[in-house]
């Protein structure tokens, strides 16, 4: 066991950072306030170019899709860089880090032509169709239906709370094949099909972020399958051991805990209270840290993460919520215009225990699958 | 980084593991509030295991691992300081060790033969001679000794005293993740048997996530721990007990809650873990003391 960078990782963060550092414009604290604006999903698609020219956009993928397998903690170091910065890539972690290697895995030769070279130049924005109004953590109840006719499915239905849903190019859709709760499919939908329509539904996260999506009629492809009829949930499993870690949000709530501190200082107001929040904020962020390396580390061994990415969730859930409390209550002006970078993380932290399975799914999993304590009666 | 064992660490971290085991039970007539056990001392010196930390290839991380091994034994050994504080004394100094604060009784105070002598702010070391101590009766599950005159010491200088004191904050910190688990573990079987309204109470929503919660704590504070044994870092020490402390204050109580009047019994031994929680809350400072500490030392 040892708590060292290597040389090589430490170069390479060093390189991830300086390569921010120089390719974000002047107004980026501006633009990165609005997580699914068409500002920034425009300057995403700048920005993820000249990372993929660098070889920085896909370093983890295998060299036949353009990457330099690199291994998973050249994405992690570069997920931790990106979402310090305010993540500059917007949507588009979500193409390098699970929906292309899920294309790479499952889809034919030709989705994988259609879909990963776009995504490896970085000019490419997703979003993913899971929830529904009736089907939020209890997924399987899903109600969207795809019906075969023909060479065709018919889609129709709803979802509901899609992030980048407005400036998607394409959607990866959950859809229910079959009458059987677990006949649930996934297809690659085009967003600009006929019969969808995305309306943004305004939200205390920022400009952009939450949609509803509707379906009417919607035809696509038989070849817009993503593997086979009823085939999703173990795809899902197969995008979950991709995703177990999620988002480095540690990273940002803990340079904003710093960024409040230093401020708290400046102005002689870091009082013997304020130190005991900040004590209690920085080890909830540095355990979050801990637990999520110790995840990639058991990916880079070949192990698979168990229960401790549940685990792993519940600490990062922690960890926003007490540097967002903190910093509402040191710096109420920074939710009303006096600081962006502030205002920025409280945004985007208070939908972590919420977006990508509610902490309190991820504590029915620590209890069930980590403490193993008896399962509840259904 | 890289969190997998090396080959010495593995060895070493199997070879307590295997120790531990022998000690792991309670016996069944024992309902006390303190189960020592000099066997298990006497295991772990002839295999100077209390010399980890001096092995380059091993070091205090691995020392960090044994105590936090040796600590969810349900006896009390004095292990912690002897592994992690002794290596940096300055001078020549035997163990078992032992910390009075602020002239307060302090953990195997009574049978330790060094003393390490904490007062406002000053660090001193003293040997422990006839006579200096006596040996006290608390609710605390370590043997609890106190001084009984004041004793010849060595004062340190402000540079040995403050390694001292981060030492101490390592030791600390590993020794409650260990006793932190031990808690959790006997909580987590008590809930697994125990029925109430039909059902096993871990099928209960409202405790299942109050456990997985605490869970989730006590895994930080063995991260935090373990990375503050490496680092050797004065903040990462001081940020590692601010966690623990906090941590513990938590989770002692939640697991009393947890396991209701049969808890409150010395017949069931999680006492033996929880008021050893207690024991370290109010180590040097308490949360208070290293919540400053962290506000001084992990914000630049």
């Amino acid at each position: 066991m040892n708590f060292n960078w290597s040389d090589d990782q430490a170069q390479y963060r060093a390189r991830v950072r300086t390569f921010i550092q120089e390719n974000l414009p002047y107004n980026w604290e501006q633009l990165a306030h609005g997580p699914g604006s068409r500002e920034q999903t425009d300057f995403s698609k700048v920005f993820c170019g000249k990372l993929a020219e660098a070889g920085l956009l896909i370093p983890h993928w295998p060299k036949a899709w353009g990457g330099d397998d690199a291994g998973p903690w050249s994405l992690f170091i570069m997920a931790e860089e990106m979402w310090m910065a305010g993540e500059p890539r917007g949507g588009q972690y979500m193409n390098v880090n699970w929906i292309g290697p899920t294309l790479m895995k499952y889809g034919t030769d030709a989705q994988q032509t259609r879909y990963i070279p776009p995504m490896a130049q970085g000019q490419t924005l997703w979003c993913q169709g899971f929830s529904e109004p009736e089907a939020g953590s209890d997924l399987a109840s899903l109600k969207t239906r795809a019906e075969r006719v023909g060479d065709n499915y018919t889609i129709n239905g709803q979802k509901i709370w899609t992030s980048y849903a407005g400036m998607a190019d394409t959607c990866f859709l959950l859809a229910r094949t079959g009458s059987g709760r677990k006949d649930i499919s996934i297809f690659l939908v085009p967003m600009d099909s006929v019969g969808i329509t995305v309306r943004e539904i305004p939200s205390i996260i920022g400009e952009g972020d939450i949609h509803e999506v509707f379906f009417d009629e919607v035809q696509v492809p038989a070849d817009a399958l993503l593997g086979e009829e009823g085939q999703a949930w173990s795809i899902i499993r197969y995008v979950l051991s991709l995703e177990r870690v999620g988002i480095p949000r540690f990273a940002l709530a803990a340079s904003t805990l710093d960024r409040a501190v230093a401020r708290l200082k400046a102005e002689g107001r870091f009082s013997l209270g304020a130190m005991e929040q900040a004590a209690r904020a920085k080890a909830a962020c540095e355990a979050s840290r801990y637990y999520s390396y110790s995840i990639i580390d058991k990916r880079c061994h070949g192990i698979e993460a168990g229960p401790e990415a549940s685990v792993g969730r519940v600490a990062t859930v922690n960890a926003e919520r007490l540097v967002g409390e903190f910093v509402v209550e040191h710096f109420p002006d920074a939710l009303a215009g006096g600081d962006v970078a502030m205002l920025t993380h409280h945004q985007r932290a208070i939908v972590a225990g919420i977006a990508s399975g509610a902490a309190e799914i991820q504590l029915n999993n620590v209890a069930t699958e980590f403490l193993e304590l008896p399962r509840e009666p259904r | 980084m890289d969190f997998q064992l090396s080959d010495d660490q593995l060895a070493i971290t199997d070879a307590v593991n295997r120790i531990a085991q022998q000690f792991d039970s309670v016996p069944s007539d024992f309902h006390g509030f303190v189960l020592t056990n000099d066997a298990l001392d006497k295991e772990l010196t002839e295999n100077q295991f209390f010399d980890i930390a001096q092995i380059p290839e091993l070091g205090a991380l691995t020392a960090a691992m044994a105590v936090e091994r040796l600590a969810r034994c349900p006896c009390a050994v004095e292990t912690a300081l002897s592994m992690l504080v002794l290596p940096c004394l300055p001078g020549d100094w035997e163990r078992p060790l032992a910390v009075v604060e602020q002239g307060r009784p302090g953990r195997f105070v009574h049978n330790a033969k060094t003393l390490i002598l904490i007062e406002d702010g000053s660090v001193a070391l003293a040997r422990n001679e006839s006579g200096l101590t006596e040996a006290v009766d608390s609710l605390y599950a370590y043997p609890m000794g106190r001084l009984m005159r004041e004793p010849d010491k060595v004062v340190l200088d402000s540079d040995d005293a403050a390694k001292v004191i981060d030492c101490l904050r390592v030791a600390t910190a590993i020794e409650m993740a260990g006793l932190l688990q031990a808690a959790v573990d006997a909580t987590v079987e008590h809930l697994s048997v125990r029925k109430q309204f039909g059902r096993q109470l871990g099928t209960f929503q409202a405790l299942r996530h109050r456990m997985a919660d605490c869970a989730v704590l006590v895994g930080g504070v063995r991260w935090l721990a373990l990375k503050a044994a490496h680092s050797g870092r004065p903040g990462d020490a001081a940020l590692a007990l601010s966690h623990a402390q906090e941590s513990g204050t938590r989770i002692a109580y939640d697991m009393h809650q947890m396991m209701g009047a049969m808890g409150m019994t010395l017949e069931m031994s999680l006492h033996l873990w929880t008021y050893r929680i207690k024991a370290l809350l109010s180590e040097l400072g308490g949360r208070g003391a290293q919540a400053q500490a962290v506000g001084e030392l992990c914000f630049d």
